[in-house]
């Protein structure tokens, strides 16, 4: 057809790729949904709903220009690997401190005899 | 509109002959300009400027589509017929939509070698777009109860489409030149129809009288003062007063361009009306 043509001659002059960020309710996180070509941000932002979000709920939205987004060549994604060695560096250690609070406190008490005979 | 008997149900409303009869009148006209301007946009498919454009018209058109069978129904329930044969079945001359909805998309046909406007379709879509709104507005105040329901969620979904127009039609006006100048040309072409947008038809006086919407001056005028507010902050030249075209589409007096729309949209319908879909 010859809209076939036209479509496909618009995208390959100045038409970016933006990412489309919904988020569902006032309270949710936003959440990358897909991308679509516009020839600017608002012409993308106009067009978001009606191509991914027909069908679901929707409370926000954005668009951001892939160009705009830096992110990590292949080559470059070894720089997140690290050593599994750093548990002190998570909230683990702290998961017996009641139990450690509890046997001191009864430590104390025995020792003091103030338990619930007193 | 506050000193109007309120009528809240179809069974109310078919006790009063004269009531139903201006109800009637009306719903033809909100129906058919949605079901008339969704098929003209559903001929969009796949020839819309670019891929993301083509889903998103075509969605719209899906959501005008059904606007326009919420009347049908309201129709029905008033005793007009089936909703599905008053879309369908009704010959051109009981068709009430204004003539600027039925204007074929451009030159061509859908399946012939389609050179459709698409400044036509944009700037037909948003100045109709803009009397709609204002149209729903005034329905949240009439007198019948399930015109007033159904206005007020029909306007939840048209805020968005009058968005998306907006935002096409301030891209054509300060995009390159030639845009600019298919969309002046197609700013005249709309402005030889618009006009009747606000004509409520031959019924009209008997239509306010019962409250069911607002007068035409009024709806005219704040029509066009947005209207001209929001062409002046698109930096269009306002083109002045609308004008109409010698036919009717309020009267039932209509172009070829509708009876084509019709023998195209209800061709596989009107094989086996019977049918269960």
């Amino acid at each position: 057809m010859n809209g076939m043509s036209n479509q496909t001659n618009a995208e390959n002059n100045n038409f970016s790729v933006y990412e489309v960020f919904s988020q569902k309710t006032v309270s949710a996180s936003f959440v990358h949904q897909f991308s679509l070509l516009a020839p600017n941000a608002e012409v993308a932002l106009s067009m978001a709903r009606e191509n991914f979000l027909r069908r679901e709920p929707c409370f926000n939205l954005w668009v951001v220009k892939r160009d705009d987004i830096l992110g990590l060549a292949p080559e470059e994604r070894p720089f997140l690997e690290r050593l599994d060695n750093k548990s002190y560096r998570e909230t683990r250690g702290y998961g017996d401190l009641q139990g450690r609070w509890r046997h001191h406190k009864e430590e104390f008490e025995a020792k003091h005899n103030t338990g619930s005979g007193s | 509109m506050g000193e109007f008997l309120q009528i809240k149900t179809a069974q109310q409303a078919l006790k009063n002959q004269e009531y139903t009869q201006a109800a009637v009148d009306l719903l033809f006209q909100l129906a058919d300009d949605d079901f008339i301007l969704a098929y003209r946009g559903s001929e969009w498919l796949g020839l819309a400027p670019h891929i993301e454009e083509d889903v998103a018209f075509s969605s719209m058109s899906q959501d005008m589509m059904g606007h326009a069978v919420m009347y049908y129904e309201m129709l029905e329930q008033l005793g007009a017929g089936k909703a599905d044969d008053l879309a369908q079945l009704r010959e051109s001359g009981a068709f009430r939509n204004a003539i600027l909805v039925e204007r074929k998309n451009g030159l061509g046909g859908y399946n012939e070698d389609p050179h459709y406007d698409w400044a036509y379709a944009i700037v037909r879509s948003y100045v109709y777009g803009l009397y709609k709104k204002v149209r729903l507005e005034a329905l949240l105040k009439s007198s019948y109860t399930p015109l007033v329901l159904g206005s007020r969620k029909i306007l939840t979904e048209h805020r968005y489409h009058l968005m998306h127009w907006q935002v096409w039609l301030k891209q054509l006006a300060n995009s390159t030149p030639e845009a600019r100048g298919r969309l002046e040309a197609a700013i005249a072409k709309v402005w030889q129809d618009a006009g009747e947008l606000s004509d409520l038809g031959p019924n009209a006086d008997s239509i306010v009288r019962f409250g069911l919407i607002a007068d035409e001056a009024t709806l005219r005028q704040e029509w066009l003062a947005t209207t001209q507010d929001l062409f002046q902050k698109a930096g269009l030249e306002w083109p002045g007063e609308p004008g109409a075209a010698p036919e009717r589409g309020r009267a039932g007096v209509h172009t070829a361009d509708l009876a084509q729309a019709l023998a195209t949209l209800s061709e596989v319908y009107r094989i086996d009306p019977a049918a269960s879909w």
